[in-house]
C-alpha cells in the first residue's frame, strides 16, 4: 500500500490538506459503476520497443485506487469511476476482461500485438487485483507479444512480474511516475513515493525479465507554464538514464470531473498547458535513449492541453507523427501566430500569476 | 516593520506612494523583473515595457517546484521572497497548508499571499497570488482586495501581478492596489487585442488605430501583433499615469464613474466597494479641497455625500426658533453667493431658517453651506430628477424633519421639487405653504415668500453666528457637541472666517473658510477634552511634536479618526491639538509617514 504515514514525508503538513481537500470535492459524485463493466476499453496504436503496433487498451474497474480514497491525486478523476464499496470480486474481473475481448474482436481485424491494462489504481496490488485474477488475466493474453500493467512502485516485486513473462510476454510495468521532481510530486500532485522507490521498481521489473514505461503529468496544479516546462524537460532526462525504463509517456494534464484541478480550473486558477509546451520538451529530448512519446487527452478542449483553438489539430498531428517516428523535424512543419503568446506566457507567468492566459 | 514603503497622498482606499528604493519608485507604478530580458538562454525576451515599466522586482522563487535559499536582497529591488502561489480555487486548508511565514529581512521585500492567507508578514509590499482568477468577477475581486487590504499592514504595497489593462488599472488603483504589470497587457496584444481606456477592440476589424502613441503611427498594414502589445503597453502606462493623477488631485471617484462604465465589470467594482462603505469611509478624508463632480447616480452613493447626509440627519440639530423656508440650491457656490439665493435673502431678511435642498448631497442648512463637500460639487442641473435623486432627497429631508421641529414649512421650490416634498408630506403630514409662481425667483415668488414671513420676527447677526458655529461643531464632532463645547461664546471676526472665544476672550476655534470646519486653539482643545463631546486622541511617546508626528511615534490612536479630522495629541510631555493625516487604525498599524499635522503644541 502506497499510503505513507504523514511522518514519512518530513513537510506533510500539506498531505493532509491535500488530502481533506480531495475527499470533499470526491464526495460529491454520487454516480456508482457496474463492477461487470471495464471502465473503458478502446484500440489505439503505440511506439514500443518492437516498434509501432496495434494496441488493446483496458481500464479495468478494480474498485479504484486506495490512496484516492484517503484523499489522493490532485488531478486524478478516475476514482470517481470506480465501484461502491470497494473490492471487485474474481468473477467480476474476468467479465470485465470478456467484455473487453468482445470489444476487440467486434472492432478488430486481428487481436492487437499489445494490451495495455490499467486500472487506475495498481494492478500488481493483490488487494486490488488478486494473485488467481492476475494469472488468469495472463493466460488470457498469452498469445500476445507484448503487455502493459499500471501500478504504483511499491507493488511492484519480481514474483508478480514473472508471472507473464513466464508466459512468453515482453512485460512492461507502467508507472504514474508523474515527474522526477520528489518536491513537485509531493506537493503538486499528492503523490506519495520517491524517485528512488520508481527506480527501484525499475531494477526489480528488470530483474524478472521486464521493464517500465514511466507515465509523466505536464503541469500539475501550481505550476507556471515555464516552471512545467523545465520540470518535465528534467524529468525526460532522469527516467531515460534508469536503466529498465525504456519508455517514457510524457502526458499533459487535463481537467477531470471532481478533482481539485477541476475547483482551480473552474475559479480560473488553472489552464492545462499548450500543446506548443509538450512540442518543446518532445524536441530538446531527442537525445534521451528512451523511447518518448505523448497522448495528450482532449487536445484543442479547454479541458485539455490546447493553443489557440485554430492549430490544436494540426499540432496534435505533429505530436501524434512523433510518437510514431520519433522525428523532431515534424515540428518545423507547423506553426501559428499563437506561439508568440505562448512565448510570452512561458517568458511571464510565475506560480503567483497563473494562469496567464487561458 | 515597513522601510521601504511610504505613503504620502490618499484618496480613499487609492494612495500615491513611494517604494523606497534606490532610485525610488512613485506609486502607484508599473513594474517589471529587474532583470527583464536577460534570460540565460541570451535569447531576448519579448518586453515592449521595457522603457516604461520600473525594473525592479527579483523573484526568488516558487517553493513548489525547489527548496529555496534565503535570498540576499539589495537596496535597489523589491525581493519577492521564496513564494508558493495559491492560484484561484484552491481549497481553503490547502491554502492554510502552504500559507507563507513572517519574513525578518533587512531588505525590501514582498511576501506571495492569497486572499485567505493573508497576514502581516512584515515585508513592505505583498503579491496577491490568484488575481487573474478573480478579475473580471467583481464580487470576486472585492472580496480578495478589501480582505488583503485590510489584514496586512496600510503601510505596505499591494501587487496584482498579470491582469493590469489599460481599462481596469485606474480601478484597481481605486480599490487599494499600488503596483500592477504589463504582463496581460503584452499577452492580450500578442493575441491580436487591442486594449484601450474605453475597452478592447479585434485588431483584425480596426480600419484605423484610435491612438497615437509611438507604436500606433506607422501605416495600419503594417502594424502587427508585436506593436499591439507595445501599444497595450503605452496605453497602459497612460491609463496608470492619469489614475496617479487623480488621486494626487482627490479626483480618482469622479474620473472612474465616467470611465468604469466602459466595462460591467469595473462599474459592478466601483459599486460593490459603495457597499463596503465601512472600508471606503475608513479610508476617505472628511474635507477636501478638490471640486466634486456629480454626473451620475453613482454619486448619491459617495461616501463624502452619505456621511454629509448621515451627519446633517444624526448630529446636525436646529437652533433658529423661526420658521423654514427651503429652497432649491444653486450652481454658484457657496450658495449665498448666488444671484438666487442673494435674492431669496432679500425677501426672507433673516426672519426663516434656510435649508437647501440639492442633489446629490440632500439637505443643506444655511449654518453648513460652506462645510465639505457643500461648496464643493458641481452636479449637471436639468430639472429633470431620477427616481433615485427623489428618493434619496426626501428620504434625507424627512429625517431632517423628524429630528427638527418648525412652526411652520415654507416650500420656495420649483415644480420639479414637488416629488421630493409630497413624499415628505405623505410620510409625516407636514403642511408645506408653498410660495413659487414658475420661477423661484419671478418677482411674484419672491414677493409671495416675502409675505409669508410678514409677520415673523428677524434673529440678530449674535444668533446666527452663535448657531453657526455650534452646528458646525455638532456636524464635526457629534450630536449635541455645539452646546457641550461652547456654552458661553463670544463670537469675534465674520463670516466666513467666524472665531469662538471664551468669556474671557481667549480664542477657541476659527472657522475655516476652505472647507467649513472648526480648527481649535490650545484652549479649545482642552475645553474638548473637559467637554461631554467624544474626543478623537493621539496618544504619543514622551517627546514634543512640532510640525508633524510621524507613525512610528503614536502609541495608540482612536479609531473612529479619519483624514482631516481634529485630533488631540497628547503623551508624557506634551500636549498638541492638529490635523490627521493619516486614518486612526492607520496611525496603529503603520511604520511610517506623517500621522498628525500638529497646529499648536504645549510642552507638559
Amino acid at each position: 500500500m502506497s499510503q505513507p504515514s504523514p511522518e514519512v514525508y518530513e513537510q506533510g503538513k500539506g498531505m493532509d490538506a491535500h488530502n481533506r481537500a480531495m475527499r470533499e470535492i470526491r464526495a460529491r459524485n454520487d454516480a456508482s459503476y457496474d463492477p461487470r463493466e471495464p471502465t473503458r476499453v478502446w484500440l489505439d496504436e503505440d511506439n514500443t520497443p518492437d516498434g509501432f503496433v496495434d494496441s488493446l487498451t483496458i481500464i479495468l474497474n478494480t474498485g479504484g485506487c486506495r490512496w484516492a480514497r484517503a484523499g489522493g491525486c490532485t488531478m486524478c478523476g478516475y476514482v470517481a469511476e470506480s465501484v461502491e464499496g470497494g473490492s471487485v470480486a474474481h468473477e467480476d474481473l474476468t467479465a470485465q476482461v470478456e467484455t473487453c475481448l468482445d470489444h476487440e474482436a467486434d472492432n478488430a481485424d486481428e487481436p492487437a500485438d499489445l494490451v495495455k491494462i490499467y486500472t487506475s489504481g495498481s494492478f500488481l496490488d493483490e488487494r486490488e487485483v488478486s494473485a488467481e485474477t492476475r494469472r488468469a488475466i495472463a493466460d488470457t493474453f498469452a498469445d500476445r507479444d507484448r503487455i502493459v500493467v499500471e501500478s504504483l512502485p511499491d507493488f511492484v516485486d519480481r514474483e508478480k512480474v514473472t508471472d507473464f513473462v513466464d508466459r512468453g510476454l515482453e512485460t512492461d510495468v507502467a508507472v504514474g511516475l508523474e515527474t522526477a521532481t520528489d518536491r513537485v510530486r509531493h506537493d503538486c500532485v499528492n503523490k506519495y513515493f520517491d524517485f528512488a522507490d520508481f527506480e527501484g521498481a525499475c531494477a526489480e521489473a528488470r530483474a524478472a525479465g521486464g521493464a517500465v514505461k514511466a507515465y509523466l503529468l505536464m503541469k500539475p496544479p501550481f505550476l507556471s507554464e515555464g516552471e512545467a516546462i523545465a520540470d518535465m524537460k528534467q524529468s525526460v532526462r532522469r527516467c531515460g538514464a534508469v536503466e529498465g525504463c525504456h519508455t517514457v509517456s510524457m502526458n499533459p494534464t487535463n481537467v477531470q470531473r471532481h478533482t481539485m484541478v477541476e475547483e482551480l480550473f473552474h475559479a480560473g486558477g488553472y489552464r492545462p498547458p499548450w500543446l506548443w509546451s509538450v512540442c518543446e520538451v518532445l524536441e530538446s529530448t531527442t537525445d534521451v535513449d528512451a523511447i518518448v512519446v505523448s497522448d495528450p487527452v482532449g487536445h484543442g478542449s479547454d479541458r485539455g492541453a490546447h493553443n489557440c483553438g485554430d492549430c490544436d489539430d494540426r499540432v496534435q498531428r505533429a505530436i501524434k507523427d512523433f510518437d510514431e517516428r520519433q522525428d523532431p523535424s515534424v515540428f518545423d512543419q507547423v506553426s501559428c501566430d499563437c506561439e508568440r503568446t505562448w512565448e510570452a506566457a512561458v517568458d511571464r507567468e510565475r506560480g503567483y500569476s497563473v494562469p496567464l492566459t487561458r | 516593520m515597513t522601510d521601504y514603503f511610504e505613503v504620502h497622498e490618499r484618496d480613499g482606499a487609492a494612495r500615491v506612494g513611494e517604494l523606497r528604493l534606490d532610485p525610488s519608485v512613485r506609486t502607484p507604478a508599473l513594474v517589471t523583473d529587474a532583470d527583464a530580458g536577460t534570460d540565460p538562454d541570451g535569447e531576448d525576451s519579448f518586453r515592449p515595457e521595457t522603457d516604461l515599466a520600473h525594473p525592479v522586482l527579483r523573484d526568488a522563487g516558487s517553493e513548489w517546484t525547489a527548496d529555496r535559499d534565503r535570498p540576499a536582497g539589495d537596496d535597489g529591488s523589491l525581493t519577492l521572497l521564496p513564494h508558493r502561489g495559491l492560484p484561484a480555487g484552491t481549497p481553503g486548508e490547502v491554502q492554510e497548508a502552504f500559507a507563507p511565514d513572517a519574513a525578518d529581512v533587512e531588505f525590501p521585500s514582498a511576501a506571495v499571499v492569497s486572499p485567505d492567507t493573508a497576514a502581516d508578514c512584515g515585508t513592505d509590499a505583498y503579491v496577491l497570488s490568484g488575481a487573474p482568477g478573480v478579475v473580471g468577477h467583481a464580487e470576486a475581486f472585492v472580496d480578495a482586495v478589501v480582505g488583503v487590504r485590510e489584514t496586512v499592514p496600510p503601510d505596505t504595497a499591494l501587487y496584482l501581478p498579470g491582469v493590469a489593462t489599460p481599462a481596469n488599472v485606474a480601478t484597481l488603483v481605486y480599490a487599494g492596489v499600488d503596483l500592477v504589470d504589463a504582463d496581460r497587457a503584452v499577452v492580450r496584444g500578442t493575441q491580436g487585442h487591442y486594449l484601450t481606456v474605453d475597452g478592447h477592440a479585434f485588431l483584425d476589424n480596426l480600419d484605423e488605430l484610435p491612438c497615437a502613441c509611438p507604436a500606433c503611427r506607422g501605416p495600419r498594414e503594417s502594424f502587427d501583433r508585436a506593436d499591439c502589445a507595445t501599444h497595450n503597453v503605452n496605453a497602459l502606462a497612460a491609463a496608470l499615469a492619469t489614475a496617479r493623477r487623480r488621486v494626487h488631485e482627490g479626483r480618482l471617484r469622479d474620473y472612474l464613474e465616467g470611465q468604469a462604465r466602459h466595462e460591467q465589470w469595473l462599474t459592478a467594482v466601483f459599486r460593490r466597494l459603495d457597499d463596503q462603505y465601512g472600508y471606503l469611509e475608513q479610508h476617505t478624508p472628511l474635507v477636501r479641497t478638490a471640486e466634486m463632480t456629480a454626473a451620475s447616480e453613482d454619486t448619491i452613493r459617495r461616501v463624502e455625500i452619505q456621511r454629509f447626509a448621515r451627519r446633517v440627519t444624526d448630529r446636525y440639530r436646529n437652533r433658529f426658533s423661526n420658521p423654514l423656508v427651503v429652497v432649491p440650491c444653486s450652481a454658484r457656490k457657496p450658495y449665498s453667493d448666488s444671484q438666487s439665493h442673494g435674492q431669496f435673502h432679500d425677501a426672507v431678511q433673516w426672519r426663516a431658517h434656510k435649508v437647501s435642498l440639492t442633489s446629490p448631497i440632500g439637505a443643506v442648512p444655511q449654518e453648513l453651506e460652506l462645510t465639505y463637500p457643500a461648496q464643493h460639487y458641481d452636479s449637471v442641473v436639468t430639472g429633470r430628477w431620477s427616481a433615485t435623486e427623489v428618493e434619496f432627497v426626501a428620504d434625507v429631508f424627512r429625517a431632517y424633519l423628524e429630528r427638527n421641529d418648525y412652526p411652520r414649512v415654507i416650500a420656495h421650490v420649483p415644480e420639479d421639487y414637488r416629488p421630493i416634498t409630497e413624499r415628505v408630506k405623505a410620510a409625516l403630514d407636514t403642511e408645506f405653504v408653498y410660495t413659487v409662481e414658475d420661477h423661484p425667483t419671478t418677482t411674484e415668488s419672491i414677493g409671495n415668500l416675502a409675505a409669508e414671513l410678514a409677520d415673523e420676527l428677524k434673529y440678530g447677526k449674535r444668533e446666527r453666528q452663535h448657531n453657526t458655529v455650534k452646528a458646525i461643531a455638532d456636524y464635526q464632532f457629534g450630536d449635541g457637541a455645539g452646546d457641550d463645547l461652547f456654552g458661553e461664546l463670544r463670537i469675534r471676526g465674520s463670516h466666513p472666517g467666524l472665531q469662538a472665544h471664551d468669556a474671557d476672550g481667549d480664542q477657541l476655534a476659527v472657522v475655516t473658510r476652505n472647507y467649513g470646519t472648526l480648527a481649535f486653539t490650545l484652549a479649545g482643545a482642552r475645553r474638548w477634552v473637559d467637554s461631554d463631546a467624544p474626543t478623537k486622541r493621539v496618544e504619543i511617546d514622551d517627546f514634543v511634536p512640532h510640525g508633524s508626528v510621524l507613525a512610528p511615534g503614536v502609541v495608540a490612536a482612536d479609531h473612529d479618526v479619519r483624514v482631516g479630522d481634529e485630533v488631540v495629541v497628547e503623551g508624557p510631555s506634551a500636549f498638541a491639538v492638529g490635523r490627521a493625516q493619516m486614518s486612526g487604525p492607520e496611525m496603529d498599524r503603520s511604520t511610517r509617514g506623517i500621522a498628525v499635522q500638529v497646529r499648536h503644541v504645549a510642552e507638559t
